[in-house]
């Protein structure tokens, strides 16, 4: 069942003489785990933010459960499409606690009614993301480690399991270890909750170990797309080579 | 020495209000809102001008409280979509009330000497008394606004201060929070210049000059000297209620201190200023390990 269908999608900013986006067409399947591969400015981020109704194409339509993505309501399709980016300080309510934020992003618990409930609740399901967090519910943001805020991030924005899941470079940040812890338990997430994930990435390792799609960007344009069974083919491509070189 | 200790009491007590709004402004709107100068001058205006018409009182400072709410909510306004700087916006505003408030009280300065108000009648009864009934019209306003701030809503609109694109990201109006905002705050401030008012006895176009900056002052020194006794890693509402009183009674202290000490008062507000940044220099912990370039 195709997901999200992008149609000749072109989008030029303001005051650049040169488009960061064109003639993109790709079709996304349930299920599918896509990686996007490319230098910086190649269009990767800008892609996922127009997938996220952060920017509107300039031309070109994408569509979302076959319905332009522009007349989903908002709040519905925030609720569908679930992001999470590099910087975690977009994800997170920094300057509040792991269980306001959790509070602020699950409305079936209020501040009073169930409060302990909550917080069981809670504990109980960190435990599951990093064993670690279970215990600090009562810590800001601000006072836990870099993997912590990540990997809180990404519990958070699937306690109601979207359908879509876009990761913008999200373990960019981390150290090699917990970028693996956090990528294995993306991978566990998504895989449970069936969910359709777009992740870019400059690691090439990442692409071939994770993902089942993957697209090359260079300049906006897509250059080359490869499925699971071609990872082969992406090792040896002459611009992944020389891009990696 | 009393008379002192009074004098300090009394004038933390009705501008307590105004420095939990700036709080407010401050630490959980995150920005810098001048329109509390204005919107203080505003609530004294129209609760001084509906008392000379003959308004029952409570109606009046309820109307000066609707008043200075609405002065939030034009700062809001202006800033609607993140187009102005809430600091540039809180000035236009008051900028804009400056006219507004002469045009509503007709000439620059209104008597409340012989009117009765909300609190005259228990000052006919003794200072004390009437200190005490100003006191709890100022705690229930404070505590009712604790309680605001500690509700789903109070969470949220810290929230907002927080992250805005990320509330709207979950489907929250964020321009509802921004205008609820800055009219709780303006509506705290708007109580203060009634309390202010009825105190000293008249509401004065001039009166909420320099307000905001020395109601920010003022809490800066007491959240500095609060968490040297009480630190709490996350956010708590009522230290930061403390921490405003513990600012404006020290605020209120120099000045005092000041004034019997015969300080030409063309002096005082340089010589204050002064004393805020020692204050806060010595208040602020040095951070280990930092570097002074």
């Amino acid at each position: 069942m195709t997901i999200l269908r992008i149609n000749d999608v072109f989008l030029q900013f303001a005051g650049s003489n040169r488009p960061a986006l064109q003639k993109i067409n790709y079709q996304i399947h349930q299920g599918d785990f896509v990686i996007l591969l490319g230098s910086n400015g190649s269009g990767k981020s800008t892609l996922l933010k127009l997938l996220h109704r952060q920017y509107q194409p300039g031309q070109g339509e994408i569509y979302f459960h076959d319905k332009p993505i522009r007349q989903h309501h908002y709040h519905q399709f925030s609720r569908q499409v679930a992001v999470l980016n590099q910087n975690v300080a977009d994800s997170l309510f920094t300057s509040l606690t792991v269980y306001e934020n959790y509070l602020l992003m699950n409305q079936q618990h209020t501040l009073r009614s169930r409060h302990q409930e909550g917080k069981t609740f809670l504990q109980n399901y960190l435990q599951d993301f990093n064993p670690n967090l279970s215990g600090k519910v009562d810590l800001t943001i601000n006072q836990l480690s870099g993997g912590e805020k990540q990997a809180l991030a990404l519990a958070l924005c699937l306690l109601e399991p979207p359908s879509l899941l876009l990761l913008d470079e999200h373990t960019s940040a981390l150290d090699p270890k917990t970028s693996e812890q956090i990528m294995q338990l993306t991978q566990k997430m998504i895989t449970q909750h069936n969910m359709t994930c777009i992740l870019t990435t400059h690691d090439l390792d990442i692409a071939l170990r994770y993902g089942n799609r993957i697209l090359m960007l260079n300049d906006g344009s897509i250059l080359n797309m490869f499925d699971k069974d071609e990872k082969g083919r992406l090792s040896k491509d002459k611009l992944v080579r020389c891009y990696y070189a | 020495m009393s008379n002192l200790i009074i004098s300090i009491l009394t004038q933390s007590l009705t501008f307590l209000p105004l420095a939990f709004a700036i709080s407010i402004s401050y630490h959980i709107l995150r920005a810098t809102d001048m329109t509390i100068d204005g919107s203080f001058v505003a609530g004294a205006a129209v609760f001084a001008k509906l008392i000379t018409m003959g308004i029952p009182p409570l109606l009046a400072a309820a109307a000066a409280l609707c008043c200075g709410a609405m002065a939030g909510m034009l700062a809001a306004f202006i800033q609607r979509g993140g187009r102005v700087d809430p600091l540039l916006a809180g000035v236009l505003a008051t900028f804009i009330l400056s006219s507004a408030n002469l045009v509503l009280m007709g000439k620059p300065n209104i008597s409340l000497l012989s009117q009765t108000t909300l609190v005259s009648s228990a000052f006919e009864q003794g200072d004390l008394v009437g200190w005490a009934l100003t006191a709890g019209y100022v705690m229930t306003l404070c505590l009712l606004t604790l309680a605001l701030i500690k509700s789903r809503f109070g969470l949220t609109l810290r929230a907002f201060g927080d992250n805005p694109a990320l509330l709207q990201r979950l489907g929250k109006k964020v321009e509802l929070y921004r205008l609820a905002g800055f009219a709780l705050t303006n509506l705290l401030s708007a109580a203060a210049g009634v309390f202010t008012a009825q105190t000293v006895g008249y509401a004065d176009i001039g009166m909420g000059f320099g307000m905001t900056l020395t109601g920010i002052g003022a809490i800066i020194l007491g959240h500095q000297i609060l968490r040297r006794c009480y630190s709490r890693p996350y956010f708590r509402i009522g230290a930061e209620l403390i921490a405003c009183l513990i600012g404006v009674l020290l605020y209120f202290f120099s000045l005092n201190l000041l004034l019997s000490l015969d300080i030409n008062p063309i002096y005082l507000k340089m010589i204050l200023g002064i004393l805020l940044i020692i204050f806060l220099r010595a208040a602020v912990r040095p951070q280990t390990g930092s570097s002074i370039s």
